[in-house]
Parts: C-alpha cells; structure tokens; sequence
C-alpha cells in the first residue's frame, strides 16, 4: 500500500480544528490541535456534547471541519491548502483509517465473511484475494467457527469482532474506534480492549478511541479529555 | 459462492422479497406488454412480407393517400401496357365477421392470379369467377370446424366452401379468399380494387434489378398519376394496417413501461431512505459517491433486467395465448424476433437505470455522518 511521504514527525494532527453547526450557532469544536504518532494508542474522553465524537469523525476523514485542518503525515485531508498536498477524503477513508463504531454497524443481508470484505468490494481486487483476507482476519480474532453466520447470529462481542476485522481488512494505519464497548458487557469490553490492543501491536496500528470510561481510557498510551468543544488537559 | 460487487447488489434487492417480487410484476407487465404488443406488430408485418414473397410479388400499386385506399380497376388496363411488368393482379382485402365472435381477413383474387403460386391446396379445388365459393386457410377451416362443400355466411351471402388450403404466411392461413367480382360486390366497391400486385419482367442484359424496379415505379407513376408503386418489402413494413399497429403496439407499451418505471423509482426510493445508515457505513469504509451511486444503480438494473426477463415470460405466453384463440388467431403469429427478446431486455435494463437515477444520485451524495446519523 502507497504512503504519503513524512515530512512531519506526527502521523496525524489536527491544527486548530472548529466545527460549526447550525449556521455557526452550534460550535462543537472550538479550536482544537492535536497530534498523533505512529504506533500510538490515544483515549478521547468527555461528557456527551464535549465534542469527542466530532473530533473522531473529523480525524476519521467522515466529516469536514469549518475551519483548521486535518494533517495525515503532514498531508491535508480533504482541504487543499497554499503548500500543502490534498488528499481525498474518500481515498483516506479506504486506504488510511479504519472505523469502529458503537453500534457495529454490521450488515444484516452479509454473513461474517462477506461483511469483512465490503471495503474492498469495487476495488479491482480479486474475490478469491478478498476472501482469503477477509477470512485470516476473522481466525486471527478468534472468529474461525463463526464465519458464515449473520449478524443476527451473532453475540455483540463477537459482531464487534467481525467490526474489527472489517476495519483492518485494507491495512490502514489508524484505526479509530468511536466508543466500541460501549454496547457490550463488562467481559465481552475486556475482550475487545485487549484484542484492540494486541492488533494495535501485531499491525503496528495507531489507534485513537473515544470512550467516556475512565478506566478505558487508563489503559490507553495517552489520553485527552474534551470539554465543551476544547481539550482541557 | 463468494461475495461480488453485483452479488451485493443483488443481495439488497432481494432483501425485502415481497416488495421486489411487487415491482417484478409491475416491469414484468410492463415488459410483457412491449413484447407481446410489439412482436405481435413485427409479426405482423413480417406475415406482409411473408405473403408477398411466397407469391413473387416485386410491387404493389396503391393510392398514394393514406385514407383512400382503392384503385379503379381500369388501372390494370394501363398497368399490362407497361414494358416492365409480366403482370398486374388485382386484389382487394377487407376484414369480416364470419361468427359473432371471429373476424378474418378476407381476400378477393382473380381465379388466374399469380399469387395462387404460394398457396397448397390441400382440399378441393380453386373457386371460379362470378361463382359464390370461396378457399379457407387450413387454420380458419379448423377453428371454423368446415370442410370442402360446406357453406358459410359472410355478410348476408351465402358462399360454398370449395378448398382448403395452406399458405406460408398467417395472413393467409387464417383467411378467406373469393372471386375478386364477388368481393367487389359484398363490400360496395364495385370497379375499385385494394391495389395491384406485380410481377415485373426479368431485366434485359445491362439493367440492374434494381434499376429495372425503378423504372417500372417511375412509368407506373408517370401513367397513372395519383397512384404509386412501392416494392413488396416497403408495402410490407408500410401499408396502413401495419402502420396503426406498431403505432398501437408502441404507444400502448410506452404508457406500460412508463407505470413500471414508477414502480422501479419508487422502490428504490425506499430502499435508498431505509438503508441510509448502511450507506453511511460504506461512505465510512471508504467507498467513493460513485461506487455507492454505482451500486445503487446496478440494484435498479438489477430490478429491471429481472422483471424484464419475467416480462418476456409474459409476453411469449400473451402471444401464444393469442394465437390460439379463434378471434385472433388469422392475425397473430408465434413467432417472437430475437430483435424484440432483445429489445425487451435492453428496455428494461434501461428503465432501472432511468428510474433509479434519481435515488441513486441523492444516496451517493449523503454525507457519511450524516447517514450514520440517519434513524
């Protein structure tokens, strides 16, 4: 997989970040700068409104900031600027990060297998290639008898798995996972902690999670705490 | 099986199984509408085209309105002094009730005609002029249960069957034909035929067949103004009746597909507002506008080309179905064009595309956040 070349240290970064809705009325980001490096694991932690969700679905490439920017190893995301090189949001999306949501976000008419491969459907790539990834992922989180049934069929903990795989089925660098216990028991949480945890060091991933547990967010590298649209530590 | 692109597709379609299989119906109908109406129509005039080549027809003379269709006989007078033309049959033809419930074409020839040429009498014999007889298309004589010596009433006269025969065009099977004096008679068109049929002459050495047909157009035209000569296979495609029917065929079909085309944007309408999180979650997973555009028509394609393949199902059996009933069976033929299969498929491919374009472009152009949001 192609990189953009570093000419920052950081691999991601935000710079001032604000974000607006409601013709400006709603400020959810008040100016925000961040930075995370290669291989970090990075806890955003905030009340609900604080912003965190925000921030990640900016820093995930979902969203567009009204002002500030979004670098990915020095490259804006989504905004050309005066010296610097864009790139795509759709093309980060699928090459450089990865998405992990509360609620799974599984597709019910797709079995485990075939919901693994759904980034790669449309890319050229050969169906026998997608399968073999999407299948070496499911065995590697444990999944390896379960990878014909519907998400339906599935518990949380193990649908969250196959939303792991699907996050990770095209490499990307950053994995960010918006409160991805949330809907899960404290055993199954335990679970998803220490596999997000051992996939961050066999795929030399950085993760970024937002999560309103503090003892989540203990376990991470580092960790920032949001406050009405600002990081306040 | 493993998982593709079109697979996916196909996937989200049949999802919500008894709303597909609805608008399956709805383009099926629509589908089966344009095939059987129109094939009916292309068969029609392929049945023209059919008649006029067992017979050796090279052209007919008509009257160059559309409206008045009859010649005066007396034309033929000056059509034999014509060098080009072998000879000139006058001929007339006309639709009748023989039963309160079956109407057939009926022809008025000439005893002498060339055009009996292509015809196989299987029973009795030709009719004679000034004679109240007529022959019968094996495929009338059967659905009229007659046989040679009976009788049959057509239009207040009383006219002995006197053969049966076997004509390689439906137009003709299912048919009657009389003495053309008789016909003149029982239709009011005493001294006026439908047209004239001819048989040119071979070309002398150094004229094209081609050049030779002209000729004879240009000096029928020349000697006979107000008429025209047209070549069999231009009379064919062209001749008034077949005209209404592809008019007919097309308009009807058109009014059909468009009712599909509704059902085919409505469906995927739903389809793009229920699935908008799950759009979302692609947007997500970094695919493009223009794969998830991509997709969402190719479901609607999807939709078509499957409710197409139902609608020639349909329309094949509409056909068959016409063929045999005694009403229609003299002017419906089974034969379906591969032209017209195609036709039907490719309308209907189409028609997804169409009608999906719409849902299509307003699910591709969703935010992902927005989607994801979406409840």
């Amino acid at each position: 997989m192609s990189s953009p070349t570093s000419p920052s240290p950081a691999l991601l970064e935000v710079r001032d970040l604000k974000k607006c809705y409601e013709n400006g009325t709603i400020e959810a980001l008040r100016g925000v700068s961040l930075s995370v490096t290669a291989g970090d694991f990075l806890a955003i932690t905030g009340a609900s409104g604080s912003g965190k969700s925000t921030l990640l679905h900016l820093l995930g490439g979902l969203d567009v900031a009204s002002d500030g920017a979004v670098l990915f190893r020095g490259q804006s995301v989504g905004r050309s600027q005066t010296g610097t090189v864009c790139i795509d949001l759709d093309t980060y999306r699928a090459r450089y990060a990865g998405f992990i949501f509360q609620s799974f976000h599984l597709l019910p008419s797709l079995n485990a297998l075939e919901n693994v491969q759904v980034p790669m459907l449309g890319t050229g790539s050969h169906r026998r290639d997608r399968e073999e990834r999407a299948r070496a992922l499911l065995v590697e989180l444990g999944l390896e008898h379960r990878l014909r049934q519907y998400p339906t069929q599935l518990s949380a903990g193990e649908r969250q798995r196959v939303a792991i795989a699907r996050a990770l089925v095209n490499e990307p660098q950053v994995l960010l996972a918006d409160e991805p216990t949330g809907n899960l028991d404290s055993v199954n949480s335990a679970k998803i902690l220490e596999i997000l945890a051992q996939v961050q060091q066999r795929h030399g991933t950085t993760l970024v999670m937002v999560t309103h547990d503090p003892g989540i967010a203990a376990t991470a590298h580092r960790h920032v705490a949001m406050k009405d649209g600002l990081i306040c530590n | 099986m493993r998982l593709s692109f079109v697979g996916f597709a196909w996937r989200n379609v049949w999802r919500r199984r008894l709303r597909t299989a609805l608008t399956l119906c709805g383009i099926g109908m629509g589908i089966g509408a344009f095939v059987a109406l129109v094939g009916f129509s292309r068969s029609f005039e392929h049945a023209w085209l059919e008649m006029y080549e067992s017979a050796g027809t090279d052209l007919a003379v008509v009257q160059k309105t559309f409206l008045n269709t009859s010649v005066d006989q007396s034309a033929g007078a000056v059509l034999a002094r014509i060098p080009q033309i072998a000879t000139a049959a006058p001929m007339i033809i006309n639709m009748m009730a023989v039963t309160p419930e079956i109407n057939t074409l009926v022809y008025g020839w000439k005893s002498d005609t060339f055009e009996f040429s292509a015809l196989q009498i299987l029973q009795g014999r030709r009719f004679r002029d000034g004679q109240q007889e007529v022959i019968l298309g094996e495929l009338l004589a059967g659905s009229l249960n007659k046989k040679v010596g009976d009788t049959i009433d057509l239009q207040g006269g009383s006219f002995t069957v006197v053969g049966i025969f076997r004509s390689p065009s439906a137009l003709e099977a299912g048919a009657i034909i009389m003495p053309i004096d008789e016909m003149q008679n029982l239709s009011g068109m005493s001294g006026k035929v439908t047209a004239f049929h001819l048989r040119l002459k071979p070309p002398p050495t150094g004229v094209s067949p081609a050049q030779w047909r002209q000729q004879a157009e240009d000096t029928v035209e020349k000697d006979l103004p107000g008429l025209r000569a047209v070549p069999a296979t231009e009379r064919a495609a062209n001749n008034q009746l077949v005209t209404l029917a592809h008019a007919a065929a097309w308009g009807t079909s058109l009014i059909a597909l468009l009712v599909a085309a509704l059902g085919i944007a409505n469906t995927v309408a739903m389809s793009v507002f229920e699935r908008t999180k799950e759009i979302g979650v692609l947007r997500a997973m970094g695919w493009s506008r223009f794969r998830v555009l991509f997709l969402i028509l190719m479901e609607a394609a999807a939709l078509g080309l499957a409710g197409g393949i139902a609608g020639l199902l349909l329309g094949w059996a509409a056909l068959h179905i016409l063929a045999t009933l005694p009403q229609t069976a003299s002017i419906v033929s089974t034969g379906l064009p591969i032209a017209t299969l195609l036709e039907g498929l490719l309308m209907a491919a189409l028609v997804g595309v169409l009608a999906g374009s719409v849902p299509a472009w307003r699910g591709a152009q969703l935010s992902p956040v927005e989607a994801l949001r979406h409840e």
